[in-house]
């Protein structure tokens, strides 16, 4: 039972933490875009936070630049488990048109472990809401914790 | 004996459940989470937003429990851990000093006004040494405005609340909320007060517009910017806690609390009655107080510092000085 409440807890408020790893600044609007009041994130309970430590899902943008993937993967340890890590754009699944240039590594998940793509160039604001409620139902599922 | 000993049982079995079930900590809790809904149902409503689902504070509570428990290298572990609960506990005591069901709280004594104000500061003492002792830069920046805007609320918020006691001459809440129902000229006398607490309050609570200390656009989190986890929890308890009690002081000495009390048998119902009067006039207060938040932006620390010191002391000063030739003239 104790553990169905957390559960439930768990999937009724996923705080996220924004980060750009090198995007255009595209996906990051759309990001912003999608927490407006028109779309309200917090009816499932989203809220954007500053800090890593108190976030449960990293929602991060764009290719991995060789400055970016130590920063990158600080934060993802300072987050506290259980955490997620969503991607969104087309360059943060797979370097996108920055693929192969000389400052790229490539996608997020060439760094850290990845939970969820939400490819677009970028996306739309709503698709970057229903990829994190997707997540959500995964994580109800059954998944991992 | 044996009829006194049940007596005393039953008295003993009142005051636990005084002390833990209603209006003690069990009750605190759940409309703390309560008042935190209502605080973010109202806002996004205010933004024409849907808000959160009703149980939101809850499941947040309950999710930041069962996460990991991070301490910092940097962190003093002791004190890390130890300044939620010295905030939290300090809350919870001022709480029962509160006349809630009738007009005397749990322990009623002359100068427990003081008391339940002293313990309201300590919160934000502990909000200080949690992230002072935090290790982080970010931390200890909001740790040390904290720090500095305690004065510019606090001086307004003590002396403010001290007038109806000026007026009344008792230093003891009992007795504040029976002359005030009595004497229902004192709401007319004290209404400049009631706003200038209200504001004070405000800036206790860190809530826009004097939400200075954590400013998430400047300083991420200020000194929660480390806490994680459990720790987290207990401080966004101990705020929701402290906007709850702060929001019941008010009501208890501007708006006379719990009464009028109605006089019914058995006692139970009266009490009943007086917990729900005074539920009705802290929604009210806490209502006001979310209507200030969603009304307002962000201050810098100077302006706050500022307007405290030009207009929230010399206001309660006016207002102090009308209590006195109030209580000059031969009382009312
Ligand atoms: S996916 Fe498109 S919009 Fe997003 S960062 Fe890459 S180039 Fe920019």
């Amino acid at each position: 039972m104790f553990k169905g409440l957390v559960k439930w807890a768990r999937i009724k408020s996923p705080w996220i933490l924004h980060m750009n790893c090198g995007s255009c600044n595209g996906c990051d609007i759309e990001i912003l875009a999608a927490l407006i009041p028109r779309l309200d994130a917090e009816r499932f309970g989203v809220l954007l936070k500053g800090s890593p430590r108190h976030a449960d899902v990293l929602v991060c943008t764009g290719p991995v630049t060789k400055q970016m993937k130590e920063r990158l993967k600080r934060v993802y340890d300072q987050m506290p488990e259980p955490k997620f890590v969503v991607v969104v754009g087309q360059c943060g699944s797979s370097g996108g048109i920055y693929q192969g240039a000389y400052g790229v590594e490539g996608g997020i998940d060439k760094v850290i472990p990845v939970n969820a793509y939400i490819p677009g160039c970028p996306p739309r604001p709503d698709a970057i809401a229903d990829g994190l409620i997707k997540l959500l139902a995964s994580i109800a599922k059954g998944g991992n914790p | 004996m044996v009829c006194r000993k049940g007596v005393e049982s039953i008295d003993i079995l009142l005051t636990l459940l005084y002390l833990f079930i209603f209006p003690g900590f069990i009750f605190l809790f759940a409309f703390s989470l309560f008042t935190e809904y209502l605080d973010r149902k109202i806002y996004a409503r205010m933004q024409r937003r849907v808000g959160p689902p009703f149980l939101q504070p809850f499941a947040d509570l309950v999710k930041l429990s069962a996460k990991e428990d991070v301490v910092p290298e940097n962190a003093e572990r002791f004190m890390f851990t130890a300044a939620p609960i010295i905030g939290l506990a300090a809350i919870f005591a001022a709480f029962l000093y509160l006349p809630i069901v009738s007009s005397t709280g749990l322990h009623s004594f002359n100068g427990d006004l003081i008391v339940v104000l002293y313990l309201l500061t300590i919160p934000t003492l502990a909000m200080f040494l949690g992230g002072w002792y935090s290790g982080n830069v970010f931390g200890q920046k909001g740790g040390m405005r904290v720090a500095s805007l305690l004065f510019s609320y606090e001086i307004p918020f003590f002396l403010t609340l001290l007038t109806p006691a000026l007026i009344e001459g008792s230093w003891k809440m009992a007795d504040i909320v029976t002359f005030e129902i009595t004497h229902p000229l004192v709401f007319i006398i004290s209404f400049l007060g009631f706003v200038i607490g209200l504001i004070a309050l405000q800036g206790k609570l860190e809530r826009l517009p004097f939400d200075i200390p954590e400013a998430e656009t400047e300083i991420v989190a200020g000194p929660l910017v480390e806490y994680s986890g459990r720790r987290l929890a207990l401080f966004r308890l101990a705020r929701d806690a402290e906007m709850v009690v702060g929001a019941g002081l008010l009501a208890v000495v501007f708006l006379a609390g719990p009464e009028p009390i109605v006089h019914l048998e058995p006692v139970y119902l009266s009490w009943i009655v007086g917990a729900l009067v005074f539920l009705a006039k802290t929604l009210f207060v806490i209502f006001l107080l979310i209507l200030i938040k969603s009304a307002v932006a962000r201050i810098r620390t100077d302006q706050m510092i500022s307007f405290a010191y030009k207009w929230l002391i010399p206001l309660t000063l006016v207002q102090i000085f009308i209590a006195i030739i109030v209580r000059f003239l031969g009382g009312i």
